[in-house]
């Protein structure tokens, strides 16, 4: 069966270290001012008035309904046998339809090449020497999980049996295949 | 949110800037424009040459105002000079690779029509003589020729809005009224660029029963426009969460609210409709005043096209 890879970012073993973004710009050569990947952090106040963090894996979620792929007029945008939303920069026009229909503004335009790019789960470095993309490698909490969602053993679905996961803008029907472990101390942020 | 590090700047939900407003208004303009000018030409007495300087005006402006909207569009790409990869790579599930396929139809039958009206002045002699064949082909299948530029122009007219609701990223956008209130004010800008066209550069031949119908016709797809407004922001109230926190932002919040306010609705919508009602037959019916009402109809759909690109971009809930 062919691999469709997916992601779980656990916001209770992420403490916002940066570590993952700073990887991923210099493993995958991300011009200066353009981001695939950034953590956010929003300060919670929790009802008895305790005081946390809720941390946000800001990059590409892998949809399986993809919007972007949809309105591509050249399928400059796609998705590949292992389920990666990818760019082919050789069919792309700019015409920013695939930047704006992405609910979740996983695109950039990359600077050199004029068309958009985004988060490949490092398809083209790592994953195809059989390596882990790069901010998964670099975790030093191991907030993330990385693996293929058809085999059963992987590790993503030991933790996906085991944890409560949810996904961004569910009701958008995307199907994203990043999952998100909520912050056990607060509610859920869909 | 905090980013912690790094420019947030990519984050910006504004993609399309307003060369993409003035494209959905000129290619809604060009659609109304050849419907306006198909409608009259189809009535008892205008279906003869000499041809009636309104039909003149659409013949002219359809072609000329989707070609400058189309290089407009093409200049604004990020890679302009892959554009060409539009006309051979397709996408049958893209709004936008469904215009690019009624564009490549609609783009000739409007020059074919525009041929077949000015064959005796530009093609029977002089240096386009040899294009004369060509002009005789579209008198010849004149009827079908216009029947499809129809159907075409309604498809580019309605695909305007549809390429923007097709987005369910933003809640403004994504309703099921935008193409037909696109395609209602694209046939209203048409309606009122032909009617300008036609009394300023084909006076002699603008016949004073078609210019009152014609006006007489824009004051009701007004009345219809201003329905689908109303429908546009009603219902996205009705459908609760972010979509009515976005249409509320958005008929209130800074100068696009104004534009909406000022431009579209009062300069484009209710001035025109007062103005008829209020106005005497003579002053109603005077040239000076079918051309100035029609320029703020114009005014106010590209201030539509406008207000609804970048109110639509930048209030996502």
């Amino acid at each position: 069966m062919a691999k469709k890879y997916g992601m779980i970012h656990d916001n209770n073993l992420c403490i916002g270290c940066q570590a993952c973004s700073v990887a991923c710009r210099s493993e995958n050569k991300i011009p200066e001012s353009v981001y695939r990947l950034q953590v956010w952090v929003k300060q919670e106040e929790y009802p008895n008035g305790q005081l946390g963090y809720e941390y946000h894996r800001q990059s590409c979620v892998q949809c399986e309904n993809t919007p972007c792929v949809s309105v591509c007029p050249t399928k400059a945008s796609h998705v590949n046998e292992e389920g990666i939303v990818l760019v082919d920069v050789d069919l792309c026009v700019g015409c920013l339809y695939c930047v704006a229909a992405c609910p979740y503004q996983a695109r950039y335009v990359h600077p050199v090449t004029k068309a958009p790019d985004k988060c490949t789960f490092c398809h083209e470095s790592r994953l195809s020497r059989g390596e882990e993309p790069a901010c998964v490698t670099v975790c030093p909490t191991d907030a993330l999980v990385f693996g293929d969602l058809n085999d059963p053993k992987s590790k993503i679905n030991k933790v996906l049996s085991e944890k409560v996961t949810y996904r961004q803008k569910e009701t958008l029907g995307t199907n994203p295949k990043m999952f998100i472990v909520p912050n056990h101390k607060g509610g859920i942020n869909s | 949110m905090n980013q912690i590090w790094g420019s947030m700047e990519q984050y910006n939900t504004v993609v399309w800037h307003w060369p993409i407003a003035v494209y959905l208004f000129l290619a809604g303009l060009s659609a109304g424009a050849i419907i306006s000018a198909i409608v009259i030409k189809w009535m008892k007495g205008n279906d003869v040459s000499p041809w009636d300087g309104i039909i003149k005006a659409g013949a002219i402006l359809a072609p000329v105002t989707i070609g400058a909207g189309l290089l407009l569009l093409i200049t604004d790409l990020t890679r302009p000079l892959h554009f060409w990869k539009l006309l051979i790579h397709y996408n049958f599930g893209s709004v936008m690779t469904l215009g690019v396929l009624a564009l490549f139809a609609y783009f000739p039958v409007v020059i074919l029509f525009f041929m077949g009206l000015f064959k005796k002045e530009l093609f029977e002699t002089g240096s386009l003589k040899f294009l004369a064949p060509v002009a005789d082909f579209a008198l010849t299948y004149t009827r079908l020729i216009e029947g499809i530029t129809l159907v075409l122009a309604v498809g580019v007219g309605a695909y305007t809005g549809f390429l923007l609701s097709a987005m369910n990223s933003y809640p403004l956008f994504n309703t099921p009224v935008l193409p037909a209130l696109f395609l209602v004010s694209g046939i209203s800008a048409g309606i009122s660029a032909n009617l300008i066209v036609g009394l300023l550069f084909f006076n002699s031949s603008t016949k004073d029963s078609n210019v009152s119908y014609l006006h007489g016709l824009d004051v009701k797809v007004i009345f219809v426009e201003l329905f689908f407004l109303f429908i546009l922001f009603v219902g996205m109230m009705y459908q609760g969460g972010s979509a009515e926190h976005v249409a509320k932002m958005a008929l209130s919040t800074g100068g696009l609210s104004s534009l909406l306010w000022v431009g579209v609705i009062g300069l484009g919508l209710v001035l025109p409709i007062g103005l008829n009602f209020a106005l005497p037959q003579g002053v109603k019916h005077s040239h000076g005043f079918v051309i100035f009402n029609s320029l703020i109809v114009l005014v106010g759909v590209m201030s539509l096209r406008y207000y609804i690109l970048y109110a639509g971009q930048i209030f996502v809930g």
